[in-house]
């Protein structure tokens, strides 16, 4: 038609007739005619389409009705449809679903906490935790602090090198006045955060736990009344040159014996601190023990592979003689059969330093006397199945420990009054009855690796000193665990020890310091033995790491001794 | 059947090992896992979150995690009372009806999705709230993230895709306003701290201390990171519960809510003060109405009430135009109930009511003007602006203080003080009338302590907050000002009784350390001396020749002695007990070492400056 049009226009009415093929002309008319057409109206100008209407059919003469059939009924009878519409409709208002008239707008708050009394009916479900409230703002949290509240440029980029966790989440700033402070960058962030801990975060009713750390702290004793016990140094004994390894108390408590690394073993007197006598060994001494019997006054030495029993000289010619007589060896070397051949033990005179050498297969550890005088043993860690032995002083015999050891062992004593022997290997302490041959306990210590350990003179309680610094009470009567567990030392434990008739008892560790306790045993056994911590003994100083390598009380008094690297012996007195 | 159940009863039952069928016990019999309760309820986690969140459910710490440590546990409980929610059911509702919506539009058939849209099935919070908060005490305890959220949403801006929309910002903004007003109105406000965060207020209502933050009147940043329907879901609890606890405080004024706001004071953006314009009318209307009973009472009374009264409701007069109606005829009644207000208030309240009486405010336009209207009328000061429809102009001569935060002002008024917004602060938190010198034009301002710490259990007192004690003991023992005497001539002579306070405190101070040395070297060398003379004692004691005397025994230090003793204490303890005391110890290292870094810095500063 648009195109019809521009045809129209363009070409001067003139149209091409692609029925007939040939160019038509439109008349004038015939142009107005189509602009009628295009526009919608008649194409005859003269045309009126809303005449006004005349019925041609006259009905004033008619006789007869143009159709003659009769009413319908349907005519007569009410819709059922409709009637279902309404019914519809009725019970849709009847039931409330149609409403006439406009909801009553109801006001969104009112009176919710009215009468507060009533309400105080318990809700079946859990107690409600209400949620922490958050930090208050401290002083460094204002616009304005204090100038010392400012970290300097050095402290906010040290921050930078810090674990996440750890560097501080807020950096004081300082603005001199209230208009140049800007809008915080985590205030959506940090509401947001509330949010997720408010709904995310398990909630516990925790009681704010505001001690006084004083009360946390046992009830003691006090230590004035646990009087007396070593609390200071008052003796020096000079004189070694290297460590002093160990040392022993005579049973009378007159002198002591210390072996150290410089290869000797010295005597002194306890009182005047004069060195009486010493031997020369060349090697470093591990261990010196005195015979417990204040009528044989022998010294056992462990120098490297060998055990010494040396005559220490002391006493009356009536001691010396039996003494030389007991450290006597009639034939010089005692192989009695091949199996002793093997394991290499052998008894022999020695006569540069006056007393009998044992030679062992192994280096010894450690010798302790039984409580007769009569047998001791050894202990040589690396010696397998032969690691301990019981030697008899007065048959110059050797017998094998007949247990098998799970373990390295460390150290081996007699009970102080049963023929019961306790072996303790790097983990645990097991208990022998000698006379029927069994195993009685074994103690769980629990420990990375004992060191030491002692017996409590009355022989129902022990104590065992470890290389991660702890100290183990066992009351062999209340469980094979221990009874309690002291983490004295920071370093290890190199040596515990009781005391024999005062309820003290002491360790001694590479920390250059020695604890010492009270530990009282009742007689009662319902009663707990009673342990309280006394003194720390200071003095000693390290050298090569280690500290205090030996204490031993004295035999009667309260006075503790201790042997340090630093080739010092110490007395502790009261 | 009978024997046999007996039996079973007989058989010990076995601990470790549930057969199938049998139901659980201990944890796992208490508490499920997010996702099991999700499976029970029927429901997905965005309204199992949105659920909980209206609901306040929590999850709780199971003492064993049968699950493994990266569960959250629900108790079971807790998930059962969700399962009963009405609301459950309510949101599958309207799920169901978003869904006929949908299809409407699908469909193209818009006339039914706008008829079903004007339909849409609503729910309400308020049951929620009654069941959270049973006593209304309950509701204000747990006000303070409630009034923090709302502010903030308050200050935000509407953004389209994190669905904040334009209502919800205006509805944030009258409910903190109406709360505002009520805190104002009835002088509950106790401190206010300007922090970076924001500004941090603290009001006491019915013994409860509720605290809140408003961020600054800044354009806020809307992080990227942040689940917004998380934080709408809890702003419209918020809201609700907002909404009937200014309820009822409203009605404990006897004032209608939602209050109506005069329409011109709303177009102003001056919410604030028309809220309190409305409460302060609503109140006299209502006590108005029982005056024809009161009219018998004793006209020598009310004589003596309007006296007391009125030099202070002049003032107030000016701004509130008419809080006290007291040249009523028969406003007695009015009267009694306010003194009757006056004597249930606390000593607190009638502190705040009374710092800024007598003082006129003006704010120059810098100033945070929605903070300084709420805080300054709270603390019974009058203030007015610089702005259409405030209460009256700056040329007021009867202004005291003019409120200013520019570098320099360049037309003063001789009769007024211009002082830095800072001081308002300062001096709500310290509850005196501070000296202005340091806060004048152009100075910077000593530093804004905040109210909120306890100075003597942090250990460590800012020289200002010594400052502030100063002066507020020299306050308590001041006589107080005469009514009327201005404030010029009263600041001089009560600088200098401060002055001279501050002076004796610290002579005072001195001569007390003083002493305690002294008394502590005594103590000292009487030690030593004792002590020597034991050892020399109890060494001629021991009485025989001693070869190696230890003569250089060093003297024992208390400190050993004193550190001995503590860790042969520690010795005998449980490892539990010891590891507490650890903790604590720790705790108060982490704090004496905080304390020193500070008293370092101060040091330093303090050499850099000389």
């Amino acid at each position: 038609m648009r195109l019809l049009m521009v045809n129209i226009f363009v070409f001067r009415r003139k149209i091409y007739d692609e029925y007939n093929d040939e160019e038509v002309e439109l008349t004038k008319e015939e142009t107005k005619l189509v602009r009628r057409l295009l526009k919608g109206k008649t194409p005859h100008a003269d045309f009126d389409p809303y005449a006004p209407y005349v019925d041609w059919f006259k009905w004033e003469d008619a006789k007869h009705p143009l159709s003659n059939a009769p009413e319908p009924k349907s005519r007569f009878i009410p819709s059922k449809s409709e009637a279902k519409k309404v019914l519809g409709l009725v019970r849709a208002i009847r039931k409330g679903f149609i409403k006439f008239d406009k909801p009553k707008e109801e006001p969104r708050f009112y009176m919710l906490w009215g009468d507060d009394a009533s309400s105080s009916e318990k809700t079946g479900h859990l107690s409600y935790i209400p949620a922490p409230k958050p930090n208050m703002p401290g002083h460094e949290e204002s616009y304005n602090p204090s100038l010392e509240y400012i970290p300097t440029q050095e402290e906010i980029n040290s921050y930078q090198l810090m674990d996440e966790e750890d560097r501080p989440k807020f950096i004081p700033k300082r603005f001199t006045s209230l208009r140049s402070i800007p809008a915080y960058e985590n205030a959506v962030k940090d509401s947001f955060e509330r949010c997720l801990d408010l709904y995310l975060c398990p909630r516990v009713r925790k009681k704010r736990i505001n001690i006084d750390p004083e009360s946390l702290k046992p009830k003691l004793p006090s230590r004035k009344d646990l009087r007396p016990y070593p609390a200071t140094c008052y003796l020096e004994y000079r004189g070694h040159k290297g460590a002093v390894m160990s040392i022993s108390t005579e049973a009378s408590g007159q002198w002591i014996a210390s072996g150290s690394s410089d290869g000797t073993v010295r005597l002194w007197e306890v009182e005047t601190c004069r060195c009486i006598k010493v031997w020369e060994f060349g090697e470093v001494v591990q261990y010196v023990a005195w015979n417990p019997l204040p009528e044989l006054p022998i010294l056992a030495v462990t120098v490297g592979q060998d055990v010494f029993l040396l005559n220490s000289g002391l006493g009356n010619e009536e001691i010396q003689r039996k003494v030389k007589e007991l450290l006597h060896v009639e034939t010089p070397t005692a192989p009695e059969d091949s199996g002793n051949k093997v394991s290499g033990w052998s008894w022999c005179q020695d006569d540069e330093h006056e007393g009998i050498r044992l030679r062992h297969f192994k280096s010894v550890y450690s010798v302790e006397w039984h409580r007769k005088g009569d047998y001791f043993s050894t202990v040589m860690p690396a010696g397998d199945s032969k690691a301990i032995l019981i030697h008899q002083l007065s048959k110059k015999f050797t017998q094998r420990h007949p247990f098998k050891l799970h373990g390295l062992p460390v150290s081996a004593v007699f009970h102080p009054t049963r023929s019961i022997f306790f072996v303790s290997t790097k983990k645990n302490v097991r208990v022998y009855d000698l006379l029927k041959q069994k195993l009685i306990k074994k103690l769980e210590t629990g420990l990375r690796e004992v060191s030491s350990i002692s017996i409590h003179p009355a022989g129902d309680n022990i104590i065992v000193g470890s290389r991660d610094g702890k100290l183990c009470w066992f009351d062999m009567d209340l469980s094979s665990k221990p009874y309690k567990v002291l983490k004295c030392h920071p370093k290890d434990i190199n040596n515990v020890a009781f005391h024999r008739s005062y309820p003290l008892f002491a360790s001694c560790s590479d920390d250059c310091t020695a604890y010492v306790f009270h530990g009282t045993v009742y007689s009662d056994l319902n009663q707990n033995p009673l342990i309280v911590p006394l003194e720390i003994l200071r003095g000693h100083a390290s050298s090569d790491g280690r500290g205090v390598l030996d204490c031993k009380f004295h035999p009667r008094q309260p006075w503790l001794f201790t042997a340090g690297a630093d080739s010092l012996i110490k007395l502790y007195c009261h | 059947m009978a024997a046999r159940k007996k039996h079973s009863a007989m058989v010990p039952r076995k601990k470790h090992y549930r057969p199938a069928g049998k139901k659980k016990e201990g944890n796992a019999a208490r508490y499920i896992t997010r996702s099991q309760a999700i499976k029970q309820l029927q429901v997905t986690l965005g309204f199992f979150r949105r659920l909980s969140i209206l609901k306040g459910i929590f999850p709780r710490e199971p003492k064993k995690k049968f699950k493994g440590n990266n569960h959250t546990y629900y108790h079971v409980k807790d998930v059962a009372f969700l399962q009963h929610e009405p609301l459950l059911d309510k949101f599958r509702d309207i799920r169901a009806y978003q869904k006929k919506i949908k299809k409407a539009e699908a469909k193209k058939n818009a006339d039914l999705a706008t008829l079903l849209r004007t339909r849409e099935p609503t729910y309400k919070l308020d049951k929620l709230v009654r069941e959270r908060y049973p006593k209304f005490v309950d509701a204000l305890r747990d006000l303070d993230d409630c009034l923090t959220m709302v502010h903030l949403f308050a200050a935000l801006p509407a953004v389209e895709r994190a669905k904040i929309d334009v209502e919800l910002i205006h509805n944030c903004r009258r409910l903190s306003h109406e709360w505002q007003a009520y805190v104002c109105r009835t002088y509950k406000l106790r401190k206010v701290f300007i922090s970076v965060k924001g500004i941090y207020y603290q009001a006491e209502i019915e013994g409860q201390k509720i605290t809140w933050l408003t961020p600054h009147a800044m354009q806020q940043v809307l992080p990227d990171d942040v689940n917004f329907s998380v934080m709408l879901t809890f702003l419209e609890f918020y809201e609700t519960l907002l909404g009937f606890v200014n309820f009822r405080l409203y009605h404990s004024l006897n004032v209608k809510y939602p209050p109506i706001l005069d329409p011109k004071l709303e177009a102003l953006a001056s919410d604030l003060y028309a809220l309190s314009r409305y409460i302060v009318s609503n109140t006299r209307t209502s006590t108005l109405e029982p005056k024809a009973a009161s009219s018998s009472t004793s006209e020598q009374l009310e004589a003596k009430e309007k006296e007391m009264q009125g030099d202070e409701s002049e003032l107030r007069l000016a701004q509130l135009q008419h809080q006290l109606p007291s040249n009523e005829p028969g406003a007695l009644m009015h009267l009694m109930e306010g003194a009757e207000c006056e004597n249930e208030d606390d000593q607190d309240t009638k502190e705040c009511k009374r710092l800024f009486k007598n003082m006129k405010f003006f704010l120059s336009r810098e100033v945070p003007r929605e903070s300084l209207l709420f805080v300054i009328p709270a603390f019974g000061g009058v203030v007015s602006w610089d702005g259409e429809a405030a209460p009256y102009k700056e040329a007021d001569q009867s202004i005291s203080h003019q409120i200013v935060d520019r570098p320099t002002q360049g037309h003063k008024y001789l009769s007024r003080e211009y002082v830095q917004p800072q001081w308002i602060y300062d001096c709500i938190n310290a509850r005196i009338i501070l000296p202005t010198e340091a806060y004048l034009v152009g100075r910077i301002p000593p530093p804004h302590l905040s109210p909120f710490v306890d100075n003597d259990a942090e250990g460590y007192i800012p020289d200002y907050a010594e400052t502030i004690k100063r002066l507020q003991a020299a306050a308590r023992n001041e006589v107080l000002p005469m009514p009327g005497v201005g404030k010029e001539d009263l600041d001089d002579p009560q600088n200098l009784l401060v002055e001279g306070y501050i002076s004796r405190a610290e002579a005072n101070e001195a001569a007390q350390t003083k002493k305690k040395m002294v008394t502590l070297e005594k103590q000292y060398h009487e030690e030593l001396q004792s002590e020597l003379q034991g050892a020399v004692m109890k060494k001629s004691k021991q009485g025989s020749a001693e070869l190696a005397k230890t003569s250089e025994e060093p003297v024992p230090d208390p400190k050993q002695i004193a550190e001995d003793i503590d860790t042969m204490s520690k010795l005998g303890m449980s490892r539990k007990k010891r590891g507490l005391l650890e903790a604590i110890e720790k705790g108060k290292e982490r704090n004496t070492a905080r304390i020193s870094k500070l008293k370092e810095r101060k040091k330093k500063l303090k050499s850099s400056e000389n």
